[in-house]
């Protein structure tokens, strides 16, 4: 079994190009084009961003729909996507063109907002680094993730989902080589929901899932 | 580690540092300069104060320069300033004349620094035009926007946008602040220093110090806007409001503000603040020097609701350290005030002066609330806006652009 490499990332927010919505017909045609880094942004970066760690939903087209739009019903439908059951970004933003489409199809008026509070397209870069530390037994993982970065825990649980193979994170695939005798871990990993935290909360939930159970875990 | 980057551990965590440093090895001894038209007052040379040093703590080689400019320049550079956030101001050719030329001898002095360098970070428009100056620049030029540029007078944005096309890239605070140019546009939000003069823990007798210097009433509840003394931070409707809440609260107003050497304007609109505060002995307008960080400190402990009224805002460094403090904060619903006054959670957003009042009487009803807001807000502050999170964009940035890739994941 291969020491597991921890890394680190950082996030680094910019501009996608696309002009801003007004609307929620301008939403739907930008959604319709933009590059699946932005739709990746919008619903699975969000985590890492300065923002408030409670939010109602935690895709930006659903927190824009509530609070800008001021359409609950559309909020609704796009917050409860789970973009990671997706099998990838082409898949997911089918889904949402059909909720926009089947909104639009149900108002007479097209929402729209004022100056200022247009949506914005975004994407990012993240910069990831190697942090030099190595893990060499499965069973000290979960002191690991608790000394780890935001950054760390966003990009071997969360990011890694989109790298090959894809929808597995980094510790799953590390403990998978493990042997049966990390299965159960696999079984907890799978099982954590992670729609409702912050970062912060998250490893608190991997550290507590992977403390053997001699350990109180 | 530096003794100054050690200390950051105990307050924004070891793990936070420790990134900085890993991002730091991986730039080492790279030029970076930055450059703006002010060593103090403002929140640029608040910023630009602790990154540098911090930059050559993890391993780069920062620098800062100020261009000199005339009277007449930083008069039309605030013309610039204003019209870039809305204000309909003429800036006529011979101005952007005498905006070049003040510009071409500060690259007389400069060029050579700024032409070796591996990065060169221009704040704010004033220095934009050095770019054009320097044509034998071998690293990469970044203009840093600290302004809400969205809605900008147009005829004055035609002019500037030439000047800053040409750059690499650019950064913002926000998203809602960028304006199409034709390179990328980074987001990076500003930041406080915890440990800075104006961020960090007071004693309680140096705060009644302060109280007592100002005639401030221990008994009565504080209200407190610190800002430049500028007609997008609204003063005027900070004190309509308290009038309204005075009709049924005893409270104290604190309008403090410093001068900036880049604002002439502010003596013109601290004369309309005086004037509406009307001899009120409750209302405390304070022009403070640029160095009055502790005093504004605690002035912000003392009170009991922050306030940042602005009706245009860049980004509203002083929101963040008013959060930072555990105060709730009561801020106008505009610009970077939106990313971090989280409505209901760490203060509240306005509109209107009368909606400001509103929320003033909220608070003060409701002591328990205000201090839960204010414990959130301190936390929210601590993750996302302090200086760590803020150097780390940068470092991610330069190592971004010194890449020259465009991929979603650079792999150092």
């Amino acid at each position: 079994m291969k020491p597991f490499e921890v890394k680190d990332c950082a996030l680094l927010m910019r501009m996608s190009g696309l002009p801003p919505a007004m609307n929620l017909r301008e939403l739907r045609d930008r959604i319709a084009i933009c590059d699946e880094d932005v739709l990746y942004h919008h619903f699975c970066e969000t985590t890492l961003r300065p923002m408030f760690d409670d939010p109602d939903y935690r895709n930006d087209f659903a927190v824009w729909s509530k609070l800008y739009l001021g359409d609950r019903v559309l909020a609704e439908r796009l917050g409860i996507l789970d973009p990671y059951s997706f099998a990838g970004m082409e898949e997911l933003r089918a889904v949402v063109l059909e909720i926009i489409d089947d909104r639009l199809g149900e108002l007479t008026v097209i929402p729209w907002v004022r100056p200022g509070d247009e949506f914005f397209f975004k994407q990012s870069t993240t910069v990831v680094f190697d942090t030099g530390e190595r893990i060499e037994d499965p069973k000290d993982l979960h002191r690991a993730i608790q000394r780890m970065t935001n950054g760390s825990v966003y990009y071997h649980f969360l990011e890694a989902l989109r790298r090959p193979p894809a929808g597995k994170d980094d510790f799953s695939s590390w403990l998978l080589d493990g042997g049966e005798e990390f299965e159960p871990y696999l079984h907890i990993l799978g099982s954590i929901d992670f729609q409702f935290h912050g970062l912060a909360h998250l490893r608190e939930d991997l550290a507590r899932a992977l403390r053997p159970a001699e350990e109180g875990g | 580690m530096s003794p100054r980057l050690a200390a950051y551990e105990a307050i924004a965590g070891t793990s936070a540092v420790t990134q900085l440093r890993r991002l730091g090895e991986k730039l080492a001894g790279f030029r970076v300069v930055h450059v703006n038209s002010t060593r103090e007052g403002g929140g640029v040379a608040e910023i630009l104060e602790w990154m540098v040093p911090y930059m050559r703590d993890v391993g780069l080689d920062a620098s800062w320069e100020v261009i000199r400019g005339t009277p007449r320049f930083f008069e039309i550079t605030k013309n610039v300033h204003n019209a870039l956030q809305g204000r309909a101001v003429d800036v006529p050719k011979k101005d952007w004349r005498i905006y070049q030329d003040v510009n071409e001898e500060n690259a007389e002095r400069l060029r050579p620094l700024l032409e070796e360098a591996d990065a060169v970070i221009i704040h704010d428009p004033q220095p934009a035009y050095l770019l054009k100056l320097c044509p034998d620049r071998k690293g990469k030029w970044v203009w840093r926007a600290h302004i809400d540029i969205s809605r900008p007078f147009r005829p004055v944005w035609k002019v500037l946008r030439t000047f800053v096309a040409g750059y690499d890239a650019s950064i913002f605070s926000m998203a809602e602040f960028a304006m199409p140019l034709p390179h990328p546009q980074f987001l990076v939000p500003p930041s406080i220093d915890p440990l800075s003069e104006k961020n960090r823990e007071l004693e309680l007798s140096e705060q009644d110090g302060v109280r007592a210097e100002f005639g401030i009433d221990p008994e009565r509840p504080l209200l407190v806007q610190v800002s430049r003394f500028d007609r997008f931070k609204d003063p005027i409707g900070v004190i309509r409001a308290y009038r309204l809440v005075r009709k049924v609260a005893p409270v104290q107003l604190v309008l403090a503000g410093g001068g900036a050497s880049d604002d002439p304007e502010g003596k013109e609109v601290l004369e309309d603040v005086m004037e509406a505060a009307g001899g009120d002995p409750d209302i405390h307008v304070l022009l403070l020097p640029p160095n009055a960080h502790r005093t504004i400190n605690a002035l912000q402990r003392l009170a009991d609701i922050v306030i940042q009224k602005s009706t245009r805002e860049g980004f509203g460094l002083t929101v963040t350290e008013g959060l930072w403090k555990g105060k709730p904060v009561i801020g106008g619903d505009v610009g970077g005030i939106r990313l971090q006054v989280a409505d209901h959670h760490t203060g509240f957003l306005v509109n209107t002066f009368e909606g400001a009042a509103h929320r003033i009487r909220y608070l003060l009803q409701h002591r328990k609330r205000a201090m839960e807001m204010g414990n959130t807000a301190r936390e929210f502050v601590r993750e996302n806006f302090l200086l760590t999170r803020h150097l780390r964009d940068y470092l991610a940035l330069l190592l971004t652009i010194r890449s020259r890739r465009g991929d979603h994941v650079v792999y150092l």
